[in-house]
């Protein structure tokens, strides 16, 4: 356990010592912040608005902005926990690429030990970079249209928790077979221009076609996604069904912004929206571990060797 | 002495690069053991394999007794490790540095700081703790990799080119640090290096040859059996020591004449005694050993 708790200390206060990976970390969220604000608010609004005004219903600039507001907010937190985490976890690859791996795997500690390591380290500076994030959304809600219950701020720190632990597991399994500095440059890349769409983040998922809606709800990250939506906008709903909306036209929002997501057709609930995460979490962090584990094991007796 | 290493048979191959191949040899207990060889001889694949870093493709290691196959956790502990480069946390402070890798061995808190205290004082870096390993120097950044090594007191210290690029004063510094802790707590070096004077200095030498044991033996044998003696002519020109007709090479103020050994010298100087006035006469080094066995000189990590 103390062998544990070292590695977490090493690898966080690398990470926090590593200005560039830290940074880059703690900016990316604030820049998507700013250019979500910039560049698509007036769309989201604008797409809301003419919508309700063409089933004619009036809705105040303060409800629209919340709700807008709100569908930013959860996109942005939606990335953030898994671009974050991918940034953070590059201190994996960088022990490779340094060295500083063998010195750590020349000692008798396991390799599960230290998978866990750099879990711990990456989830924690996730969590801490995507709570300071969160904060900044939380601030623009407030400027936009505020309609959130403590709970629902509860809630969305919960699922930002929740999509942090699911970025840290999926990152420390790709990052596990990257050795370079450009693998990982690279992936990075990818990640950070791909997962926003394939969540639903930055285009909702019923915008798309139905066979890609099909396979994208095989994909855990979007049930994410629709977790910190539903909190995030449950208070501009509320207070669209307390002004008199029609509960249909309050559906229909919710489906247009992926509240309500379905599966094959099935509607999939809150409870195992938050069942489907924790699951893929916990399989995610077994196959990390077993990875180590094999890869330790295999370095020892096995008889194909792998280059060090 | 004991064995405390033991290798037998040892192949491994990199697809069709066989980078070991059948190695066998042993290292006794307190010994200074030089491993010889130009880079890509197959050292670094052995250590590895030592260390638990890279599976062998066929035969056995024993460390202090122990079947790597059977427990390679407790003969990581007996090991201690000098990595060609330093592969500490450029990053973190020397003291950060060392316990976290204390912690691997679960050395931590009050056995971590008194652990600490005595490495410092041993090799002289109470005043770098607070430091950054990225900005210290090469030799005191060597220095720390050794405390690194030392930290959970290994029985065998393995030494991966360890004098590479330092200054003169520094590998002073380390070998009277290495020669000290041998002295003092009978510590196995296992040494890799291209300088030759240093694997002169060694109870027992194996030069690699392309994965393969070229040769072995102690210092002297392998200088008797590989090279011959040279005597050194002082005040005497080369045309007068063209006389004893042997390969004569001119120096400043004097020629070096190669004779195949000891007897033969002292043959020529009953014969000449009028050449002997001023001479001296000395074994033939290890980068002519080297040279001999391999075909190959190695000078300061460069191969000619």
């Amino acid at each position: 356990m103390s062998t544990l708790k070292s590695l977490i200390k090493r690898n966080t206060k690398l990470f926090f010592k590593d200005r560039g990976m830290f940074f880059t970390s703690l900016i990316t969220p604030l820049i998507l912040l700013a250019l979500y604000a910039s560049f698509l608010s007036n769309v989201y609004e604008e797409t809301f608005r003419s919508a309700l005004t063409a089933a004619g219903a009036a809705v105040s600039d303060r409800l629209i902005g919340g709700c807008v507001g709100g569908e930013l907010a959860s996109s942005l937190l939606a990335v953030c926990c898994v671009t974050v985490a991918f940034c953070s976890n590059m201190l994996m690859v960088q022990d490779k690429v340094t060295g500083a791996r063998r010195d750590l795997t020349i000692s008798p500690v396991k390799g599960s030990t230290l998978a866990l390591g750099y879990y711990a380290a990456t989830l924690l500076s996730t969590v801490l970079v995507c709570f300071v994030a969160a904060g900044v959304c939380l601030l623009y809600l407030a400027g936009a249209g505020w309609y959130l219950s403590a709970a629902d701020v509860v809630c969305l720190l919960l699922d930002v928790f929740l999509l942090a632990l699911f970025g840290t597991a999926l990152s420390s399994i790709i990052n596990h077979f990257l050795s370079s500095q450009g693998q990982i440059s690279a992936v990075g890349t990818i990640v950070s221009a791909g997962y926003g769409f394939v969540c639903g983040a930055y285009m909702p998922i019923s915008q798309f076609s139905g066979g890609l809606q099909k396979v994208i709800s095989f994909l855990p990250g979007t049930y994410g996604t629709s977790l910190l939506r539903n909190h995030a906008l449950r208070g501009v709903f509320e207070e669209m069904s307390r002004q008199g909306f029609p509960s249909e036209a309050v559906e229909a929002i919710k489906d247009a912004v992926d509240c309500n997501l379905y599966f094959f057709g099935n509607r999939v609930e809150m409870s195992t929206m938050y069942l489907i995460l924790v699951s893929t979490v916990a399989a995610l962090i077994a196959v990390y571990v077993l990875l180590n584990r094999m890869h330790g094991r295999r370095k020892q007796t096995g008889r194909k060797g792998v280059v060090a | 002495m004991n064995n405390v290493i033991s290798i037998d048979h040892l192949s491994k191959r990199f697809g069709e690069v066989k980078a070991v191949q059948d190695l066998s040899f042993r290292v006794k207990e307190g010994e200074l053991f030089a491993f010889l060889g130009i880079n890509g001889a197959g050292k670094s694949t052995t250590i590895n394999i030592m260390c638990g870093q890279l599976a062998k493709d066929e035969g056995t290691v024993r460390i202090c007794g122990i079947d790597l196959d059977a427990d390679a956790d407790t003969i990581k502990r007996s090991l201690g490790v000098v990595f060609q480069n330093s592969v500490l946390d450029q990053a973190l402070s020397v003291q950060d540095n060392l316990e976290s890798r204390a912690a691997l061995y679960g050395i931590t808190g009050r056995a971590f700081r008194k652990r600490l205290a005595e490495l410092a004082k041993l090799l002289d870096f109470e005043e770098l703790l607070k430091r950054t390993v990225g900005k210290l120097s090469g030799g005191q950044r060597r220095r720390i990799d050794i405390a690194r090594a030392l930290l959970h007191q290994p029985k065998i210290l393995i030494l991966d080119e360890p004098t590479t690029g330092l200054d003169p004063q520094t590998r002073r510094l380390l070998w009277d640090a290495v020669t000290r802790l041998r002295q003092e707590r009978y510590m196995t070096v296992f040494l890799t290096t291209h300088y030759m004077e240093e694997a002169a200095d060694a109870d027992y030498v194996v030069i690699l040859d392309g994965g393969k044991i070229a040769a072995e033996g102690t210092p002297l044998e392998l200088k008797n059996a590989y090279t011959g003696d040279f005597i050194t002519l002082y005040g005497i020109a080369e045309e007068q020591a063209a006389i004893l007709k042997r390969p004569c090479m001119p120096l400043k103020d004097a020629c070096r004449v190669a004779v195949p050994n000891t007897a033969a010298a002292t043959e020529l100087i009953l014969s000449h005694p009028e050449l002997f006035r001023d001479y001296e006469i000395t074994k033939g080094r290890m980068d002519d050993v080297f040279l001999a066995v391999t075909g190959k000189r190695l000078t300061g990590g460069a191969e000619k």
